[in-house]
């Protein structure tokens, strides 16, 4: 992160929004980007002809050892381990939900974070449970830690009755503004960073300095609403974190033709924000970016883009066998593979968890999981005539209220509406 | 209090942003420079830079903002510099803001408001009707005041409805209309239309401007002892239904008349609606008056071209009464 910013408390002026930008910020140029990583991987993918057909190649050195897991400054024992059973939750219920489809038993495709548990997990977990996370598609593990269980998601994914969305929508797409505090995601990429910018912007007006968080991936950073959304975080100092989910394909389309940067974390320059590299496989280095981006925001100093880097480990959806993967890919980042490395760290290198705990944490998981995949199948499916209704909120469904504290009106000494008869646009 | 078009819209939103501390703005220079057309002219010195936002030139952030502070429980009140840039905020409207209470049960109080219409010469991109893209999203409302009194009553229920409302302000009608409009706090229903002019030979259903347009025409007609009957839409979504048939039951003629495009412009779904609701009332055919399927034009002669002409009406109107 770059350096800390000294802030001494201005008073503020009432009824005025008061950056907590320094006066010289303008002339000052920031271009730090901290990096938390312990190996700094450099592979390119090319398109190359072999033969008649067009394949991508892997360029670069594959056959760096792996580098251990980066101790957190922050993430105790009892943390550490919570975040791991976290992810083995995540990859476990992905791979229930990749039976369950085998079985015909999922309506539509099944998306997969296989690789990703520890970047969706140890985010998540940086949140206090008022503020704010909106998933993407691969962010299941983040629904997880936000307090979801994992039947909730199966029964989206079988489009049961008593799925989040009472089967009215798939997958990730379901969220709740009352108790977990996430909003549900839309297909389109990048949607989601101006939204939970004006989530920030609503707290901040009855009184909260929250973090929000949210994601993005090396694909869908490339959309204009991406720009917009964390344009408007940055002037407005929101305190928005942002993970830019850099696992190397959009898709089917490598990292290497969305970007032509080095870093997509070199993209907070442009922003004015701090930026920030972490490895997106190792649970400790995501988890201590997360929790200072929070401690950022929530001392109002503004948004954070932090730039996970790691490999989806399968294909866009389940239809998707990746065969466009080279597989020397696959094998680098396998051997990366964050749950066996966290695994590794918590009972071989810290030997805070004994390999009869972890059994028993494993299997713990397991039973979780039997049991929410046993209610999910036998979920009844929705009634057909559930599809009507709904589209508007009426007649009472909903009581609005500012969910933090009723904003105070400052009342300021400015005249009552003008009543102007000036120059405008068009007469 | 006499007012304009435009100051009981500004009336109406003041009143809101003093009566509801949810209430705010945001958008392009509507703080210090108190918008382009200078709807917002003193409320940052009143309610302040926190709730009277000057956002970047960028329509996603903040409808997508507006939406995300909605969920907070705020009930955001967002600025279109003109609504033809409307298209630039298009997915967060109709995608997040509009379909999140069906598929999530997320309200959102949200008000999209803005300037729209031609006559202006403002050509192409400063003059469009874009009302029928939203009304064709399930999840929102779309208003379209008429008169100033409207205008007031309409704005306040829209900042005070549950859901996304697309409020169109004419700009034709901004600083021409100028009328009486009561200093108190008062709502007009969304979802609910009026005789603007009551008659009982044939009746003309439209909204915004194009309401003078037939109030004129009305009163031609009425000279050759013609008498028309105006309905004043207010609100395209929902559609007052109720108020449609009724007309059509009383005076079986029907000309339905707008300024946006025909094909695809709400007049085709009012003539289904009709179908519906009062086909055996019918004694002529379903006529529809509306702008030339073309761009807005900018030259005046060009303009006036495309835009509904009082000549097509009164004679179009007399051809039905005749029928």
């Amino acid at each position: 992160m770059t350096k800390k910013r000294k802030n001494p408390a201005r008073p503020r002026k009432a009824g005025s929004h008061q950056s907590v930008r320094p006066k010289s910020a303008a002339v000052q140029r920031a271009y730090t980007l901290f990096d938390y990583r312990l190996e700094k991987p450099s592979f390119t993918l090319r398109q190359i002809r072999v033969g008649d057909q067009v394949r991508y190649q892997v360029e670069g050195d594959l056959s760096a050892p792996v580098p251990p897991i980066r101790e957190s400054k922050y993430l105790d024992q009892k943390q550490c381990i919570e975040i791991y059973r976290w992810m083995l939750l995540n990859r476990k219920m992905e791979a229930a939900l990749e039976n369950l489809y085998k079985q015909g038993k999922v309506v539509g495709g099944v998306y997969f974070g296989l690789g990703q548990e520890a970047c969706s997990c140890a985010s998540a977990y940086a949140l206090e449970p008022d503020e704010w996370l909106g998933p993407m598609i691969r962010n299941q593990g983040s629904l997880l830690v936000r307090g979801f269980s994992p039947r909730d998601i199966m029964m989206q994914y079988m489009a049961k009755a008593g799925s989040p969305t009472k089967g009215r929508d798939a997958s990730s797409h379901f969220g709740d503004i009352q108790r977990h505090n996430v909003v549900a995601p839309i297909s389109t990429l990048g949607d989601l960073i101006p939204v939970l910018s004006g989530v920030a912007l609503g707290a901040r007006l009855q009184g909260r300095k929250l973090a929000v968080m949210t994601y993005i991936g090396d694909g869908g950073q490339s959309t204009g609403v991406t720009y917009e959304g964390l344009n408007f975080a940055a002037v407005q100092d929101l305190g928005l974190v942002l993970f830019v989910e850099n696992n190397l394909w959009g898709y089917s389309t490598p990292a290497d033709m969305q970007f032509r940067v080095k870093d997509l974390a070199e993209r907070a320059i442009a922003y004015g924000i701090p930026g920030v590299i972490v490895d997106g496989t190792d649970a400790c280095q995501v988890y201590d970016a997360a929790h200072e981006a929070c401690q950022r925001a929530r001392r109002g100093e503004g948004p954070t883009l932090i730039e996970a880097k790691m490999m989806r480990m399968k294909g866009h959806a389940i239809h998707d066998a990746a065969e466009y993967v080279p597989q020397p890919l696959f094998e680098y980042w396998r051997r990366r593979d964050c749950i066996a490395r966290f695994e590794n760290f918590l009972v071989t290198v810290k030997h805070w968890l004994s390999p009869s705990e972890n059994s028993e944490l494993i299997a713990s998981v397991d039973q979780q999981l039997e049991s929410d995949r046993d209610f999910a199948v036998s979920s009844p499916m929705p009634v057909a005539e559930s599809a009507a209704g709904g589209v508007y909120c009426e007649d009472g469904c909903h009581e609005i209220k500012p969910k933090y504290r009723v904003p105070k009106i400052t009342t300021l000494k400015g005249p009552g509406p003008r009543q102007t008869d000036a120059a405008v646009h068009l007469k | 209090m006499q007012l304009t078009y435009l100051e009981a819209i500004r009336q109406g939103l003041w009143e809101e942003m003093e009566r509801d501390p949810a209430v705010f703005c945001i958008g392009e220079d509507i703080g210090v420079y108190g918008g382009a057309f200078k709807v917002t002219d003193g409320f940052i010195d009143r309610f302040g830079s926190e709730r009277v936002i000057d956002t970047p030139i960028a329509e996603s952030a903040i409808v997508g903002a507006a939406f995300g502070a909605a969920l907070t429980g705020m009930r955001p009140v967002a600025e279109f510099q003109f609504m033809d840039f409307i298209g630039c905020a298009f997915n967060q409207i109709v995608n997040m803001a509009a379909k999140a209470h069906y598929r999530w049960g997320a309200p959102a109080p949200l008000v999209i408001r803005g300037p729209s219409g031609g006559n202006v010469h403002g050509g192409p991109f400063h003059s469009q009707n874009p009302e029928a893209w939203f009304v064709h999203a399930p999840g929102l409302k779309v208003v379209s005041p008429a008169s100033a009194y409207d205008a007031k009553g309409l704005i306040k229920a829209s900042i005070r409805d549950n859901n996304p409302v697309i409020f169109f302000e004419h700009k034709y009608l901004y600083r021409r209309i100028k009328e009486e409009v009561p200093a108190e706090d008062y709502i007009v229903s969304l979802g609910k239309a009026r005789i603007a002019r009551a008659g009982g030979d044939l009746s003309i259903i439209t909204y915004a401007a194009m309401v003078y347009l037939a109030l004129e025409a009305a009163e031609i007609l009425a000279k050759e002892g013609i008498e028309v009957e105006v309905v004043d839409l207010r609100t395209l979504a929902p559609l007052d239904r109720e108020a449609i048939a009724q007309t059509v039951r009383k005076t079986n003629k029907v000309i339905l008349l707008h300024e946006d495009v025909r094909t695809g412009g709400i007049a085709g779904e009012i003539a289904a609606v009709i179908n519906e609701e009062a086909f055996d009332d019918l004694d002529g055919p379903i006529v529809r008056i509306t702008a030339q399927d073309s761009p807005v034009p900018f030259s005046p002669p060009l303009e006036e071209f495309f835009l509904p002409k009082l000549s097509d009406l009164v004679r179009e109107a007399r051809r039905l009464k005749a029928y």
